[in-house]
């Protein structure tokens, strides 16, 4: 179980992150999701105690990691896959790793090969892509067996097949009962890869729970397609409804349920060729949440000339 | 699971992390080339113009101190190895690949010294000895007076000028925990033993008295000459003094290391 305690971390000036408190817990894939600079990356480097916290705590299984004399034994994580040194072969990269943590070479092989890049293990990592770095990363993280496992922004320059291979790969570690921690600044990717999401912003925790009840929080639309929309849409303003017209004669409602619309219509004797509720997408609601806590927002819309 | 780890452990994985990295062996061949090398050109040079030296530069002469002046270009080979086991991490961001596999820091710190005074005690001893008989050589090819090494006093001479360039490693290591890039580590540590001598040496000469002979290349000097100049420590001394330099640099760099974020 890895557990945040209210911890902060301040870099001179700049609050990074600012009073986290939740747990991980075992057995789901949990994404950590927020802008770029909002803490994500921050807060698992406090985890594998590269970062002291300002205040608070991160603990494994009720210890911080600095107390671990075997750290890979119980996290493995990828923080960083271009955090190595170029000059060494992959193989013996891992090699150090294991020997610092009592792990048989044996091993070392056998995570190279699960990876996929047993074929490259003998070459120099400076010459490895970002998608073959991100494989000796994870094949790092997996050195120890361990039972919890922090992934920072892990599918960056990943291909299409990676992606995929990956997403796999965390519902099985999961599955197997491993604690699978992921951070993303993509919402679509949380929304196929994740079960749990943690949403911060700012430092700041802002809300958690499934794909489903995030969604399901945020006010969905209703998509209206009717013989006349000007009309419609008077009527449904009349009925306290948000409305904006849309492209073929369709008009985009909130506010008001389906039934509250088809009623409306009837009685205006307007005919309706189309009620459909449109779910709000996870971006959507992600939009919605860090829309006040963006570190790098867009504030000009068109490019200034 | 599997045992704890030793220090013995995270020494090897160090051992491990300095053998596999070609720089490695790109220093310490040009450590060689240096010591060895100058040692054989300086003493030539030396047998080729003995006959027109004068009977009091023969006098004078050194056979020990002369076979050994590598030793003064070697410390900058040294120094910039010992700095780059810990630099190098840093520039590739490899040191919080360590970190996380050994978040002792102490431990990591130790396990990197261990590595570095092991490897550089021997490969330090090989080089000046080599220096030492190799020079001797050219000047009993040249009917000059040479030194043995049944000779205490020199014996003594070529063995701590190995241990001055061993913990010239050390002070390139702890300056490199300290300042973390490779470039501003070498620049402090060539600043500590060629530019600070320098500066000393416009210095009024009662100061200059009292203050050179701490220098750290005097210190080597006096650890590494059979007679003790009229102004410098006693080679015991010197070497106390040096070790001392040097845990303090390395104390104060674990100490930033442990408080530092990485």
């Amino acid at each position: 179980m890895l557990k945040i305690e209210h911890l902060s971390k301040r870099y001179g000036d700049t609050l990074a992150v600012n009073d986290l408190d939740f747990e991980v817990k075992p057995g789901v894939v949990t994404g950590f999701l927020g802008p770029n600079g909002s803490g994500k990356s921050t807060t698992m480097r406090v985890i594998i105690g590269l970062d002291r916290p300002t205040s608070g705590r991160a603990t494994i299984n009720g210890t911080t990691y600095g107390h671990f004399k075997a750290p890979l034994h119980e996290v493995g994580a990828l923080l960083d896959a271009k955090a190595l040194d170029p000059a060494r072969s992959a193989r013996n990269h891992l090699r150090v790793l294991a020997r610092a943590n009592r792990i048989p070479f044996k091993r070392v092989d056998e995570v190279l090969e699960f990876v996929g890049v047993a074929s490259v293990a003998d070459k120099k990592v400076g010459g490895f892509s970002l998608g073959m770095s991100q494989r000796l990363g994870i094949a790092g993280a997996l050195l120890g067996d361990p039972g919890i496992l922090l992934f920072d922004e892990p599918v960056n320059g990943l291909d299409p097949e990676g992606i995929r291979w990956i997403r796999e790969f965390f519902r099985s570690l999961a599955k197997e009962g491993r604690t699978v921690f992921v951070s993303s600044h993509l919402m679509s990717e949380m929304a196929v890869s994740a079960d749990q999401i943690i949403v911060i912003g700012r430092g700041k925790f802002i809300t958690s729970g499934t794909v489903d009840e995030l969604t399901s929080t945020a006010t969905g639309t209703i998509f209206v397609r009717s013989s006349d929309p000007a009309k419609l849409g008077q009527v449904l303003r009349d009925a306290n409804g948000v409305v904006e017209p849309l492209h073929d004669a369709g008009l985009s409602v909130a506010g008001l349920t389906t039934n509250q619309v088809g009623d409306a219509a009837f009685n205006a004797s307007i005919r309706v060729y189309e009620l459909t509720p449109q779910r709000a997408s996870l971006e959507d609601v992600f939009m919605d949440l860090t829309a006040d806590s963006l570190e790098y927002g867009h504030k000009v819309t068109e490019v200034p000339s | 699971m599997s045992a704890t780890p030793t220090l013995l452990d995270t020494t090897r994985s160090e051992w491990l992390k300095f053998r596999t990295v070609r720089a490695s062996f790109i220093g310490v061949a040009t450590f060689f080339v240096l010591t060895i090398g100058l040692a054989a050109l300086i003493t030539l040079v030396i047998k080729s113009n003995w006959s027109q030296r004068s009977a009091i530069d023969k006098l004078a002469f050194d056979p020990v101190t002369t076979s050994l002046v590598g030793v003064f270009f070697a410390e900058f080979a040294v120094g910039v190895m010992g700095a780059r086991f810990v630099t190098s991490e840093y520039a590739s961001g490899s040191i919080r690949t360590t970190l996380a596999a050994v978040p002792r820091r102490v431990h990591l710190v130790i396990a990197k010294l261990i590595v570095l005074f092991i490897t550089f005690v021997v490969l330090s001893e090989i080089v000046v000895f080599a220096a030492f008989e190799l020079g001797q050589a050219i000047y009993k090819s040249g009917h000059i007076p040479f030194a043995t090494l049944s000779n205490s006093t020199d014996l003594r001479a070529v063995i701590f000028a190995g241990f001055y360039l061993t913990l010239l490693t050390m002070v390139g290591f702890g300056l490199g925990l300290i300042l973390r890039t490779t470039s501003t580590t070498i620049s402090i540590y060539v600043t500590l033993l060629l530019i600070v001598p320098i500066i000393v040496a416009f210095l009024p000469s009662s100061w200059q008295n009292d203050i050179s002979k701490y220098l750290p290349s005097n210190l080597g000097r006096s650890m590494m000459s059979p007679d003790l100049a009229s102004q410098s420590f006693s080679w015991g001394i010197s070497t106390i003094l040096l070790t001392l330099y040097t845990a303090v640099i390395v104390g104060a760099g674990t100490f930033l290391l442990t408080r530092r974020d990485a």
